[in-house]
């Protein structure tokens, strides 16, 4: 096991981890604040990979706003104590549900991945790879990246006309 | 245009910044005080008519002074002159009212004192500046005091004395018997003796400033007291007046 | 003088290559000696900043500052220090332990771990990235987690608000301050910190990207909770926003991590817009270290001029004044670097 491995099982561990208590904890604020780490467990996994943008985008959006977000709502709704707020479910038969649904996902993904032909290395790893992400977003796919865009924008404006109520006149 | 403020802001803050600073290390370096500050009260002893105007013009009752009529004169005497600095709020009335300049502040402002009683400026005057006053024969005291220098200002200990008898005329005011117990030795010879000093303000005065400057002479003075009353009361039939 | 510290580095590595150690290990080491090298400047940094804000809030205020404790009172803040260490850490019984006690501790380390992309001389980048502007500005946005912890945690309405005053500031400014950077980005045609100090070699981009640079600096005073942006914290409406029932040392280090990320976003800007360690004269990391100052006595003159701002001109000064005023000058910029490239440059 080199230095690259041990990074690499460090990183799993803290990922897997943080997911697990995500799901085994009681408090659904320590909940949201281990899903951060598993954000950021996963921004490390990318960094390993040599995908540094993707890394930071990761940590950007998924650490640092989208995570805020969640936090936020679960604070301004809850009305409980936070010791109560992942009740575990009791009945065994949901249990069960659950269970049979794991499985099921994990089939479906590890079928997609074991029949995928992953692309060894086409070319000698660019080292900028934002240039090459540029040029794909900006050039070959650059109608869908400005619809997407507007799905975002039109998004936006409407959340903040169902907050604000629209002026009908 | 919009933000010309904010710069102003910033210039007057940069200017500011390489001005002299007027904070002053207060105990080490003294502030500069105008002329006219009022500091501490002071009393000029030697200026005072003994008119009274200071005290009636004090809104506070700050000042008070004790005095007697001069035997040669139509003028008083000054005995003693009080300024309970704790009272004062520097309105400067006093000073105003005075005609002629006895009263003045000066740029002392450092008043705090650890005792209460020690915010008190008592000016007591020296006997010999009190020109002649006749006291009764069987007062020894005249003899304790007439050598005092004259000094405007009673220097420490002369203070320290000055404070504890006034603490002891205040405590024979109060409550005389209990005072002088420990002078006689009788509970009736006590209350003999407190009726005396009750009755004449100038007595207990001396009492007390005996009681505290000799102790062995106020018992035998306070003890010639009681003998001459009750000898006095055996002559008059038991009246209880005090000896003129 | 110019190659003192890449001295030693060079030094260290040789003789743990020397001592039989791969050339992965000996990197790996040395990597921790840079840490903790940063951990120690930035702690002592710190000292002298704190020290430094408050004789200039005095001077301001034609007041004296601190004077007691040795010359100039320089010593005021190490006294200071040592009482937050010998303080009792109380830890309020309603508050939730785990989040309460770790907060301070990812707040530091979040700064800390700016430091990493910055040119702190010729030569003197711990790792230069190929995204280094972009490490900075996302690895700088975890601290909004941190204080929203630190809010949770302290289980105390004016510690929540200041957290929630603190996170909706964050993620408003967090947008103009990364499109400010996108004109200097474009124009320096690149992300990596040096490539940006190499391309101010003729002209600094201070001079080029103007509204980029005041943009920054403004949305940057936000970030980093400083007046008069310290809504937040402030100490009059809400004794200390997140920090308020913290003591001793982890509120130091709250504080210390304040002043760390204030060095950063200095060196930051001074990199990006003040041609980094370029100068004349002085070895570069003398100049990176100068210009950092001075950008840091600017923050300091900001925060003790103006007056704090209110919570909705905040938020509406960020989206409706800066962002719009940001993406004009990505705008004119494109236009006037195709307009350059057009003619043939």
């Amino acid at each position: 096991m080199n230095l690259n491995d041990a990074v690499f099982m460090l990183l799993a561990l803290i990922t897997l981890g943080s997911a697990l208590g995500v799901v085994a904890s009681k408090n659904i604020v320590h909940s949201a604040l281990l899903l951060v780490l598993t954000f950021l467990g996963v921004a490390g996994l990318y960094f390993q990979m040599n995908a540094g943008f993707i890394g930071l985008v990761q940590i950007l959006i998924y650490g640092g706003a989208i995570s805020v977000l969640i936090i936020f709502a679960i604070m301004l709704v809850m009305d409980v104590e936070p010791e109560k707020t992942n009740l575990p479910s009791p009945s065994l038969g949901r249990r069960l549900w659950g269970v049979y649904l794991v499985v099921l996902l994990i089939i479906a993904l590890g079928a997609s991945i074991w029949y995928t032909k992953w692309p060894l290395a086409i070319s000698a790893v660019n080292s900028d790879e934002m240039t090459a992400l540029a040029d794909l977003m900006l050039g070959k796919y650059v109608v869908a990246f400005e619809v997407a865009a507007i799905l975002l924008l039109v998004a936006v404006v409407g959340a903040i006309i169902l907050a604000k109520g629209a002026d009908d006149k | 245009m919009k933000g010309k403020g904010l710069l102003e802001g910033l210039w007057i803050t940069l200017r500011h910044l390489f001005e002299r600073e007027i904070t002053i290390q207060y105990p080490e370096q003294m502030p500069y005080l105008q002329e006219r500050f009022r500091g501490c009260l002071q009393f000029d002893y030697k200026k005072c008519i003994v008119c009274g105007l200071c005290t009636k013009a004090c809104p506070n009752n700050v000042l008070s002074y004790e005095s007697q009529p001069d035997p040669n004169s139509k003028k008083k005497l000054l005995l003693s002159y009080t300024i309970d600095l704790q009272y004062c709020m520097f309105c400067n009335l006093c000073v105003e009212a005075c005609p002629t300049g006895t009263l003045y502040f000066n740029h002392d402002f450092e008043l705090s004192e650890y005792q209460r009683d020690d915010i008190k400026i008592v000016y007591e005057i020296p006997r010999s500046a009190q020109a002649v006053i006749s006291e009764p024969a069987d007062s020894p005291i005249e003899m304790v005091d007439s050598s005092a220098e004259p000094a405007p200002q009673p220097d420490e200990d002369e203070a320290k004395k000055q404070k504890q008898i006034n603490a002891m005329i205040t405590a024979l005011k109060k409550n005389p018997v209990k005072a002088v117990s420990k002078l006689v030795e009788s509970e009736a010879q006590a209350q003999i003796l407190a009726d005396i000093l009750q009755a004449d303000e100038k007595k207990l005065v001396r009492m007390a400033t005996m009681m505290i400057e000799d102790r062995e002479k106020a018992g035998k003075v306070a003890l010639a007291f009681v003998n001459k009353e009750l000898k006095d009361r055996q002559q008059e039939g038991g009246a209880g007046n005090e000896p003129e | 003088m110019e190659n003192w510290f890449v001295n030693i580095a060079h030094a260290l590595t040789n003789w743990l290559t020397g001592l039989g150690l791969s050339a992965g290990w000996a990197d790996f080491i040395l990597l921790v000696v840079q840490w903790v090298f940063i951990i120690i400047i930035v702690t002592l940094n710190v000292i002298v900043l704190i020290w430094l804000e408050r004789k200039i809030s005095g001077f301001i205020q034609q007041r004296l500052g601190p004077n007691r404790l040795g010359p100039f009172g320089m010593f005021q803040t190490i006294a200071d220090a040592i009482k937050l260490l010998t303080k009792e850490d109380i830890i309020p019984s309603a508050t939730d332990k785990l989040i309460f006690r770790t907060a301070p501790m990812f707040f530091i380390i979040i700064s800390v771990m700016l430091y990493v992309v910055l040119p702190m001389g010729e030569n003197m980048v711990i790792v230069d990235l190929n995204v280094g502007v972009f490490y900075f500005i996302s690895v700088g946005s975890l601290t909004t987690i941190c204080l929203l912890m630190a809010g949770w945690g302290s289980n105390n309405k004016w510690s929540l608000l200041g957290a929630m005053r603190s996170v909706a500031q964050m993620i408003s400014y967090e947008i103009p301050l990364a499109f400010s950077l996108l004109g200097v980005i474009m124009i320096a045609g690149s992300m990596r910190l040096s490539d940006i100090v190499a391309a101010q070699s003729n002209v600094w981009f201070i001079v080029l990207q103007p509204v980029a640079f005041i943009v920054y600096f403004i949305a940057a005073t936000a970030e980093l909770n400083r007046g008069p942006f310290d809504m937040p914290e402030a100490e009059q409406e809400l004794t200390a926003g997140a920090y308020t029932e913290y003591t001793g040392m982890r509120w130091a280090l709250f504080f210390l991590a304040e002043y760390t990320n204030l060095v950063a976003v200095s060196a930051l800007m001074s990199t990006l817009f003040l041609g980094g360690w370029q100068g004349p004269f002085l070895p570069s990391w003398l100049w990176i270290i100068i210009k950092t100052y001075l950008v840091m006595i600017v923050f300091m003159w900001l925060k003790w001029t103006f007056p704090r701002i209110r919570m909705d001109h905040l938020m509406s000064f960020s989206w409706k004044v800066l962002i719009p005023v940001t993406l004009a000058n990505i705008l004119l910029t494109g236009i006037v670097l195709q307009l350059f490239k057009g003619m043939g440059w």
